[in-house]
């Protein structure tokens, strides 16, 4: 029998993409946990984040104020109950319990309050809190603006009694207009979607990416492939198109996660309108899969680079951290972003899934800008992922 | 047919290391020719140049005409190469570590699983085909092994210190299957530090010594050659030293 048949490059990639697509899946154990992560990863980051949410605004919503000398302002104490706060006795050591953070706010009012207000002086109302606690700080400001409040209003009467319009000493009136829409707020929830999504880009083909490069020096399987008429850039390639079908499919499934749990779960309502729907789900898909394609890629070349699974894991962390740092610095930057910020991977993917959550419209022109550079580095990652394995030094050393 | 002009290798920063130096030999079709030597003799650099996966700093190697660097996809073509590594896909069961191969030389379909048949009970591995590779023995993964290198049926076949960790049985197994494709008109290179295993399957023998050529020709020659009584001692004489060459 000597037909010989040649066979083509691109059935040479699909037979190399076959091959690694069953390899992997036979991996029962790990496959297993790299798909339950995804899908569960939305469910329980969500119930965490938004149970803490729900829990400062029960905080709000049922204030409760420790006060000492209540019998001094007894019109005070009066509008306060009016607007829904409990008042309570505070302990005699509140200075001590708000420092070490065992209550939010004490109020301490005078015991000469009633007398400086008939003497005509302003009453004096202490806030004892610790602004540094973040837990607080909900708290502070709304004790703060109730008592605002009730100061204005009692003005007001005072001056309606001595015939003067309270519009005369109001010269301006602040009105807010809030130009974030309802989906725009609650974004810190909001983008930790955005962040977790771009996190499962990262990490959906990692396991995989490693088991077949350096895993595959490691076995010693990879001398005799060479061997073959396969090229070191169709094995890239084919390895890259197993890797990129598993990362999107991980991609898909953390998403999916989170869809379900935002309309199904039975969350604490906590005034957000949340928008992540199939529309949002799909914007989503689309916005990250240059960076689907691009991780496979860097990971193939990273992997390929190390002689063991366990030195390849090393390389890669170091990547994935960098990878993961990005978005968090842009979460908590109150700039505006920078034009060119969005050629850049990971940041530009960031800011756009941002845009979709806030419910602003795709252009294509903004997605294109954020695929070019991905797409161009995966297709480097993947030449030079081909020029390592046709180097010496990949068979070397075992 | 395969033909080696003063090949060498260097390895190391310096290229101090010269695993391969200034070799020449040919092997013919229908012979099966043995490259023997110690360890570290330059038999794996040696069969590595010749299946394009190290490229030579001097010389020119031939297969079936075609050269070892400029025509690399031909040459991988009509070669079969047992490699120092085995490296078989545990997870994959025996017959899809071989249909890969199979269909990384372009083949496929009904054709492919009857050369797979073939091979299989030819090696007496029938019976594991579907099973994954993960629990075999070490003779059970050899001839897999072997199996994916004679898959696409290839006129140049390369094998790698063959026999190692095989039992008697699976030896004189291999041994059978290597004189058929002898008997096929192939061009079969075999490498070993084993003596008696060249001296039972080889009709030439090229003795490697640190890197070199140390003599070339058939048993009856290579005595003749060392004027001594028996294969065993000519070796030693050859070599100059006795070391690496135990069975």
């Amino acid at each position: 029998m000597n037909a010989r048949r040649n066979g083509s490059s691109p059935g040479r990639v699909l037979a190399v993409a076959r091959k690694e697509t069953v390899d992997l899946f036979r991996d029962r154990r790990s496959m297993v946990v790299i798909l339950v992560t995804a899908i569960a990863a939305g469910p329980l980051l969500l119930m965490l984040v938004m149970n803490l949410v729900a829990s400062q605004m029960e905080k709000r919503r049922e204030l409760t104020l420790p006060a000492t000398g209540l019998e001094h302002a007894p019109a005070l104490a009066a509008f306060l109950e009016r607007q829904q706060v409990k008042l309570v006795p505070a302990p005699p050591d509140y200075e001590e319990q708000v420092r070490v953070g065992d209550l939010d706010i004490a109020m301490v009012i005078d015991a000469g309050f009633a007398k400086d207000v008939a003497d005509g002086r302003p009453g004096r109302v202490s806030l004892v809190y610790d602004r540094s606690r973040d837990r607080a700080r909900a708290v502070i400001a709304e004790v703060e603006s109730l008592l605002r409040a009730h100061s204005s209003e009692w003005a007001r009467g005072r001056l309606i009694l001595r015939g003067v319009a309270p519009d005369v000493v109001t010269p301006l009136r602040i009105e807010a207009v809030d130009l974030a829409t309802p989906q725009s707020s609650g974004s810190v929830v909001l983008g930790l979607i955005a962040y977790y999504g771009l996190f499962a880009t990262l990490m959906g083909a990692m396991a995989a990416a490693l088991d077949t490069t350096a895993g595959e020096r490691e076995r010693g399987s990879l001398e005799p492939l060479l061997t073959t008429p396969a090229s070191p850039l169709e094995l890239a390639a084919g390895k890259w198109l197993a890797l990129a079908l598993l990362n999107a499919l991980v991609v898909a499934l953390t998403l999916g996660g989170f869809y379900l749990t935002l309309r199904f779960a039975p969350l604490p309502a906590v005034g957000v309108p949340f928008l992540f729907g199939p529309s949002q789900y799909a914007s989503f898909l689309v916005v990250l899969l240059p960076m689907i394609l691009l991780a496979p890629a860097v990971l193939l070349y990273v992997g390929m680079r190390g002689r063991s699974v366990k030195e390849a894991q090393a390389n890669v962390s170091v990547l994935l951290f960098a990878a993961s740092v990005l978005p968090l610095l842009q979460m908590f930057m109150q700039r505006k972003e920078p034009e060119w910020l969005s050629l850049v991977p990971i940041a530009g993917q960031y800011s756009l899934l941002a845009r979709v959550l806030r419910g602003d419209p795709l252009s294509a022109e903004a997605l294109l800008a954020t695929a070019a550079t991905p797409i161009l580095l995966a297709l480097v990652a993947l030449l030079l992922t081909a020029r390592l394995l046709s180097q010496e030094s990949v068979i070397a050393g075992k | 047919m395969i033909a080696v002009e003063n090949v060498s290798k260097a390895f190391g920063r310096r290229r101090e290391v010269k695993a391969v130096d200034g070799v020449s030999f040919t092997a013919v079709d229908g012979d099966i020719t043995g490259l023997l030597g110690p360890n570290g003799a330059g038999k794996t650099t040696l069969l590595r140049m010749l299946a394009t996966l190290v490229v030579p700093d001097a010389g020119a190697a031939t297969v079936g005409g075609d050269d070892v660097v400029r025509d690399r996809t031909s040459v991988r073509r009509r070669m079969g190469v047992l490699s120092d590594a085995r490296g078989l896909y545990p997870r994959l069961t025996a017959r899809e570590n071989v249909r890969y191969y199979g269909a990384l030389h372009g083949l496929g379909g009904a054709p492919l699983e009857r050369r797979i048949d073939e091979l299989f009970a030819a090696l007496g591995i029938a019976p594991l085909a579907d099973r994954r590779t993960q629990g075999f023995s070490q003779g059970e993964r050899m001839k897999v092994a072997i199996a994916r290198t004679l898959v696409h049926d290839p006129d140049t076949i390369l094998l790698d210190e063959p026999t190692n960790g095989l039992d008697i049985m699976s030896t004189r197994a291999l041994r059978g299957m290597l004189r058929a494709l002898r008997a096929q008109g192939k061009c079969l290179l075999f490498s070993s530090h084993v003596m008696q295993e060249v001296t039972a399957l080889c009709d030439r023998i090229v003795i490697l010594g640190r890197g070199r050529v140390v003599a070339i020709g058939t048993a009856d020659e290579l005595v003749a050659q060392s004027g001594e009584r028996s294969l065993e001692e000519a070796f030693v004489r050859l070599l100059g030293t006795d070391e690496g060459l135990a069975a």
